[in-house]
């Protein structure tokens, strides 16, 4: 008899959400499992609705959010962190009145991972980081925020990394570093990465599957290799 | 000891000023570390006070001092960090003019009950029968103790302010206020950590009112006023709301001013200190926030963290 096979990471069924009466996810499907899933879409698609939902923050008018085939819908934002769903938004991403080091152990007081090991793993990924540890984080630079932001969120040992735009704002050489830091991630630890973007190309260049999210409604899902610009327009209603 | 050389207005002025600085050191970490706004202070403070009073004048204990007014100020400390507790929790999802509007609610409800259930409280004609837990032979010896205990007192609320900023309490205090959602979203339960400072630090507030009525020894609704929250806020918004120090150096340049050095060391006209003075201390108190918030918002000490402390944090 053939194993049953393992719930995907990350669940979306029919999922409805947005902000007070206004809504903006209006009945999102689709799976994830362990890889780089990327989430296309123009401004005001939804994908930081999305991000923001699927992290607890924004509540579920409708539909449903398993992780692991455990249901998550109900649970509150602190309970799903523990469960292994790291968030990093686009914006307000770090404490800023706090030093780096304070901003990655306040990631790290949940799990059972020795902080120095969470830390050290941190700085492996993001190096420029160790030098910077007593520097209050509201003094840094853009690309450097964002490193903390993510080292923050690595510090939880999550299952699931979500990254709401991760290279917004940023300069050509950070970009890139980025991207190459997400994909490291996702080889090196193991971690489902699910990120939204503006720009098709960069995305393209790191997710394994895309889906093209217009208007609250989410396209079927491509792998990025079959993906072409035909495909695209379509997806993104042009 | 003689103590003829001592002012009795001395030390209760220097009383108020200490008392003061403990109020701008408890609103330190509501306003400054995790942002939650108090425009109700005295609503804490004088729950304490009247609570204190009430049960200390008109419960027949069935044993003596120093029980009576451990007990008394423990139930004062206690109701006041109740109330912080459910006003916590009713404001806990409120943006700050919620927050204000909320806490400020609150104190007016305490005046009301202060001043309509009279048969307990005394209403607006007050309520004797207070005193110390001791008899030193004089009062100027009982009260240059009382201020004594109440700076011993202010001395371990400034530690316990000392000790949250360098813990992973106070960080995560920090955290909350900087960006509660993303605190929630590592994990943390923002509400209880919220709920449980409000509540402690209500409680402390009750503790100094429960401590202020022993010294002054009479209830007196006209104390329930917005003088304590002005006095507590201007000082601790002149000084930095989020330093720990800024509270202390800020309520000895306004409070401290007023009420020591102007009153014993400025030579002015005797009745310009009970007509003038305070109206013109509530107008300086005033005109000194809008100052300080157009001009110095982080007040005179500055953003939050000292490179000192950083250093030392990691250092040790």
């Amino acid at each position: 008899m053939a194993e049953p096979s393992a719930p995907p990471i990350l669940e979306v069924d029919g999922l409805h959400s947005g902000y007070g009466d206004v809504p903006v996810l209006k009945g999102l499907d689709f799976a994830v499992d362990s890889e780089v899933f990327a989430i296309l879409g123009a401004n005001g698609a939804g994908k930081t609705t999305l991000l923001a939902t699927l992290a607890r923050l924004l509540p579920v008018t409708d539909g449903s959010i398993r992780l692991g085939g455990k249901d998550v819908t109900a649970h509150p934002a602190s309970e799903t962190a523990r469960l292994g769903i790291g968030y990093v938004p686009q914006e307000a991403a770090i404490f800023p009145d706090l030093t780096v080091f304070e901003n990655l152990s306040i990631g790290g007081m949940i799990g059972e991972r020795p902080l120095e090991q969470g830390l050290e793993e941190v700085f492996e990924t993001f190096p420029d980081l160790r030098d910077k540890v007593g520097l209050r984080a509201g003094d840094l630079s853009g690309g450097e925020s964002r490193m903390v932001a993510c080292g923050r969120a690595l510090m939880q040992d999550p299952s699931v990394l979500l990254l709401d735009e991760p290279t917004a704002g940023l300069s050509p050489l950070y970009v890139e570093l980025f991207f190459q830091k997400i994909a490291e991630i996702h080889s090196g630890r193991g971690v489902t990465i699910v990120l939204t973007e503006q720009n098709a190309t960069l995305a393209l260049g790191v997710a394994d599957r895309v889906m093209v999210l217009s208007l609250g409604l989410g396209s079927e899902v491509m792998t990025a290799a079959d993906v072409t610009t035909d495909r695209l327009k379509e997806a993104y209603k042009l | 000891m003689s103590l003829d050389w001592l002012d009795a207005f001395l030390v209760s002025g220097t009383f108020g000023v200490v008392e003061i600085v403990g109020l701008g050191l408890l609103l330190h970490l509501q306003v400054g570390l995790t942002r939650i706004a108090n425009f109700g202070v005295v609503g804490f403070w004088g729950l304490g006070l009247y609570t204190f009073g009430v049960l200390y004048v008109q419960v027949d204990w069935p044993f003596g001092e120093p029980w009576q007014f451990l007990f008394s100020a423990l139930a004062a400390s206690l109701a006041a960090a109740l109330a912080g507790l459910v006003v916590a929790w009713l404001i806990a999802d409120l943006d700050s003019d919620g927050a204000l509007v909320g806490t400020l609610g609150f104190s007016a409800i305490v005046l009301i009950l202060a001043t309509t259930q009279d048969q307990l409280t005394g209403g607006a004609l007050g309520l004797g029968g207070l005193g110390f837990p001791y008899d030193l032979g004089t009062t100027k010896a009982n009260e240059l103790l009382w201020l004594a205990l109440m700076t011993a007192l202010v001395g371990l609320i400034l530690g316990y302010v000392w000790w949250v900023h360098r813990t992973p309490y106070g960080r995560l205090l920090i955290a909350i206020g900087s960006n509660e959602p993303l605190a929630r979203s590592m994990g943390k339960h923002t509400t209880g950590a919220k709920l449980t400072l409000f509540a402690i630090t209500c409680g402390l507030m009750g503790l100094l009112g429960a401590m202020h009525g022993v010294m002054v020894r009479f209830l007196d609704i006209g104390s329930l006023d917005v003088g304590i929250t002005l006095a507590a806020l201007a000082g601790l918004i002149l000084g930095g709301t989020a330093r720990v120090w800024g509270a202390v150096i800020g309520v000895l340049l306004t409070v401290g001013l007023f009420d020591i050095v102007i009153q014993f060391y400025v030579p002015l006209p005797q009745e310009w200190f009970t007509q003038a003075i305070p109206v013109l201390r509530e107008a300086v108190f005033g005109a000194l926030l809008v100052v300080v918030l157009l001009f110095r918002p982080q007040g005179l000490l500055g953003q939050m963290r000292r490179s000192k402390l950083i250093r030392a944090m990691h250092d040790g």
